[in-house]
């Protein structure tokens, strides 16, 4: 049921039991990696039971032996940053371009009525489906890659702008403007701080579909980058190289997202009391 | 605890207690509580009292961490149709029509659908849904949905039914008419009734017996039975006009605002009731 | 600015407004061809491109394509939203179990789709295997997430309120929890298909023999651009014609019929 009764009379009018906090991050951290551990003997039961090749499967102890190797010879720490560079300038490339025109849409209804359509059409055309096209027009080169990834990227934070700004009751603006505020103060006191939780919003979905659109851009594209590590890798077979390039893919996701953009997002959204279901 | 005793429900050293983040918290004083067959009895009390929980505990939704309670007899462990429920919110289900919604407890029992058809017919004349049988909630107004709730409860044909504010979202005048008519219902019927309320009222209008209780963690203070509740039902216009009808909503009114009065009184306390136990 | 006077929609300048952009880009690119000639291999005109398109059509390799990525698609979404729904239940349904997996499901959701390619390869070759597994890893956690959070959002209050009337539990999962949690579903659903037809389309570039995918990737080796851009219109096209006669009557006849997606809720 919704709520837990306390086990009968012993438990009644007793003080509080709080553990302390280094115990309950000693807890916390168990909690969350016990699953992983369980994810990791499982894979070592498979390699062990079925004494699986090391082209088809290789042992966790391997991985962390060439996940070291990567790390401590800056190998993976080269195609990481790659892969950061790339997303971190189509993240500013699709803010400057994104926010303005989520901005006009938002705000005109003809500008909406005119580019409506034409995002909608150009949004189902996902951006690695242009990457042979890409290919013909800018080689086999970073310019590819970004093209492909600012496409993707553009595309929501336009809309959460957007979405941001029709959001914003029309009478904060009325207000502002019964004080006798020009377009610019409604624009840089309402607009924007109205619509900023939705455009952090946009920024942070499209970086989830960028990254992605990123790591197959740059498996085919082979320019460095964490999906040339694990696609160049395929061709020799190294497994442990390929896992080794997905925990980093999947660790780095995680903690640029977690840890950076969530927080911006907590704090944007919970500043200005906007609530999000 | 025998079958053959007058009492439909009887709560027996009742206690809860909650448990939060800084410990358990006491959502209720000790109460003991008797209520016979047929009867209706409304609760008042001032928010946070345990009003809900104890309604909740004889529903079946929460076991109680001392004492129990029984019905018809029988230790209640959990939620059953002998035991019908009209929530505050809207409990209806959005995705089933006005018949679908009332009929919903007998299809559960197994009921053939063409008595089925019968029962909810009835109800739905009995409540003043003709003509809305396959319309779903969101078409309808808040009172009508709060009736469908109330249909569907009574279609299912329980003994005993637990109503936990279940006309605070309806607007005023609707309230009014739903009130006579869940009085006239109730007495038809010879439902044992336990109703919930902020209402005074409310309280005093519908019950037998008016039960008030004292604030956080509540325990039952007073008992004020209600005479004359006449067959057909009653109606507002005779009931504000009663001179003795008016003289126990004074009553229950004082008892009421004392308790109010009292927790005003206490400095440096927050409203939140949960800080306010701890 | 959204406080400004309401628009007239009845103009012919307004109902002519969306084809500005198409026309525009159209006239701009033929233009640019007909005065710096491009390779034909690197911009076609755009009459190009209906030319392509309808040789594509007329050879049936645009059909033959078109059918291996639909089947893929269909086969890889029926297996990730089976899953994701049941997952997504028991997971939604029991805390203990929510608790264990998140941390699974925020490390592996982070890899989901073609991050897989270059392990799968190895594992299942190239073919359709590789990509059904590739879409299914894509839907799977778009539907398994939606689900968990739909379950978890059901209002307990309707649950009670038929388990007073006397419904087991799963006469209450079947009839409270899942339409309930429908139109959470159903979005997790949508995203599904629109992020696994991507998924599809990254996959067939290098992971398949046959599809719409592959045929795009041949024609940058053959420096067809205009088979490519015809490609990227067909891709676009099924794209938003599932989204539209799939997925928009499902919603229509279910969750709106209901009132669950309306604006105009009200209490």
């Amino acid at each position: 049921m919704t709520m837990t009764a306390v086990s009968a009379p012993a438990a009644a009018g007793a003080p509080p039991r709080r553990p302390s906090p280094l115990a309950s991050g000693l807890l916390g951290a168990g909690k969350f990696l016990a699953p992983f551990a369980a994810v990791v003997a499982l894979w070592w039961a498979i390699k062990a039971g079925f004494d699986l090749p090391d082209r088809i499967l290789v042992s966790p102890y391997q991985v962390l032996v060439t996940f070291w190797n990567l790390l401590s010879r800056g190998v993976l720490a080269d195609y990481a940053a790659t892969s950061l560079y790339q997303i971190g300038v189509a993240v500013v490339v699709s803010a400057v371009v994104g926010i303005p025109l989520g901005f006009a849409i938002g705000s005109n209804a003809y500008v909406a009525r005119a580019l409506g359509l034409f995002l909608r059409f150009f949004q189902g055309v996902s951006g690695i489906s242009w990457l042979p096209l890409a290919i013909i027009w800018f080689g086999f080169t970073d310019t590819t890659v970004q093209v492909i990834v600012v496409y993707t990227l553009v595309v929501p934070v336009i809309f959460n702008t957007m979405l941001g700004v029709r959001a914003i009751p029309p009478s904060y603006a009325l207000a502002l403007r019964s004080l006798g505020a020009g377009t610019f103060r409604v624009v840089k006191d309402v607009y924007l701080p109205g619509a900023l939780p939705s455009i952090v919003v946009g920024l942070r979905l499209g970086m989830g579909y960028g990254w992605r659109a990123l790591i197959a851009a740059e498996m085919l594209i082979r320019q460095g980058g964490l999906g040339d590590l694990i696609f160049g890798a395929r061709t020799f077979g190294q497994i442990d190289r390929i896992i080794c390039g997905m925990i980093a893919i999947g660790v780095l996701y995680v903690v640029v997202d977690r840890l950076i953009v969530q927080p911006i997002e907590n704090l944007t959204v919970a500043r200005w009391g906007v609530l999000r279901k | 605890m025998d079958a053959t005793s007058p009492d439909k429900i009887i709560v027996e050293g009742f206690q809860h207690f909650f448990e939060t983040a800084d410990g358990p918290v006491q959502a209720t004083g000790l109460i003991d509580l008797k209520i016979p067959a047929a009867e209706f009895v409304t609760l008042v009390g001032p928010s946070g009292c345990g009003k809900t929980t104890l309604l909740k505990a004889i529903a079946g939704f929460i076991t109680p961490t001392r004492g129990r309670i029984v019905c018809d007899g029988k230790t209640v462990t959990g939620p059953g149709r002998d035991r019908g429920v009209v929530f505050q919110e809207l409990a209806i289900l959005p995705w089933r029509t006005v018949r679908r919604n009332i009929g919903h407890g007998l299809e559960i029992a197994g009921v053939p659908k063409a008595e089925r058809e019968r029962t909810v017919a009835r109800l739905v004349a009995l409540t003043g849904l003709k003509g809305f049988e396959d319309r779903y909630p969101h078409e309808l107004s808040g009172g009508m949905r709060q009736r469908v709730a109330v249909a569907r409860t009574w279609a299912a044909d329980p003994d005993i039914i637990l109503m936990d504010e279940p006309f605070a979202a309806v607007d005023a005048m609707t309230r009014l008419t739903l009130q006579e008519e869940l009085a006239s219902l109730t007495f038809s019927t010879r439902k044992t009734v336990f109703f919930i309320t902020h209402s005074v009222d409310e309280a005093v209008f519908l019950a037998d017996r008016v039960l008030v209780m004292s604030k956080r963690p509540g325990r039952i203070k007073a008992s004020i039975e209600v005479p004359r509740r006449k067959a057909g039902g009653r109606d507002w216009e005779s009931f504000t006009t009663d001179p003795e009808m008016q003289a126990i909503c004074e009553q229950v009114l004082r008892l009421v605002r004392d308790e109010r009065m009292d927790g005003a009184a206490r400095p440096g306390e927050t409203p939140d009731p949960l800080k306010e136990a701890s | 600015m959204s406080d400004a006077k309401p628009v007239r929609t009845d103009t012919l300048t307004w109902k002519l407004l969306p084809a500005l952009p198409f026309v525009a880009l159209i006239a701009g690119w033929s233009i640019y061809w007909l005065i710096a000639r491009p390779p034909v291999g690197t911009l076609p005109p755009a009459w190009a491109v209906t030319e392509a398109l309808w040789q594509l059509a007329a050879d049936g390799e645009l059909l033959q394509n078109t059918l291996a990525s639909l089947g893929r698609l269909l086969l890889g979404t029926t297996v990730g939203v089976v899953t994701g729904v049941v997952g997504g239940f028991l997971v939604g349904l029991n805390r203990r179990a929510a608790d264990f997996l998140n941390p699974l499901v925020v490390f592996f959701n982070a890899i989901s789709g073609i991050v897989w390619l270059p392990l799968m390869i190895g594992w299942l070759g190239i073919g359709t295997a590789l990509v059904v597994f590739l879409i299914w890893n894509t839907v799977f956690f778009l539907v398994f997430q939606n689900t968990v959070l739909g379950v978890r959002l059901v209002p307990p209050v309707l649950e009670q309120s038929v388990e007073t009337l006397g419904g087991s539990r799963l006469h209450i999962i079947l009839n409270v929890t899942l339409p309930g949690a429908l139109p959470y579903i159903l979005s997790g659903i949508r995203s599904g298909l629109g992020f696994g037809w991507r998924a599809l389309i990254a996959a067939e570039l290098v992971g398949a023999t046959v599809g719409l995918g592959q045929m795009i990737f041949r024609a940058a080796e053959f420096h067809r651009a205009d088979i490519i851009i015809a490609g990227c219109l067909v891709i676009g096209l099924l794209g938003v014609l599932m989204d539209r006669y799939l997925l928009a009557p499902i919603e229509k006849h279910t969750i709106e019929r209901w009132g669950l997606v309306t604006p105009s809720r009200g209490i």
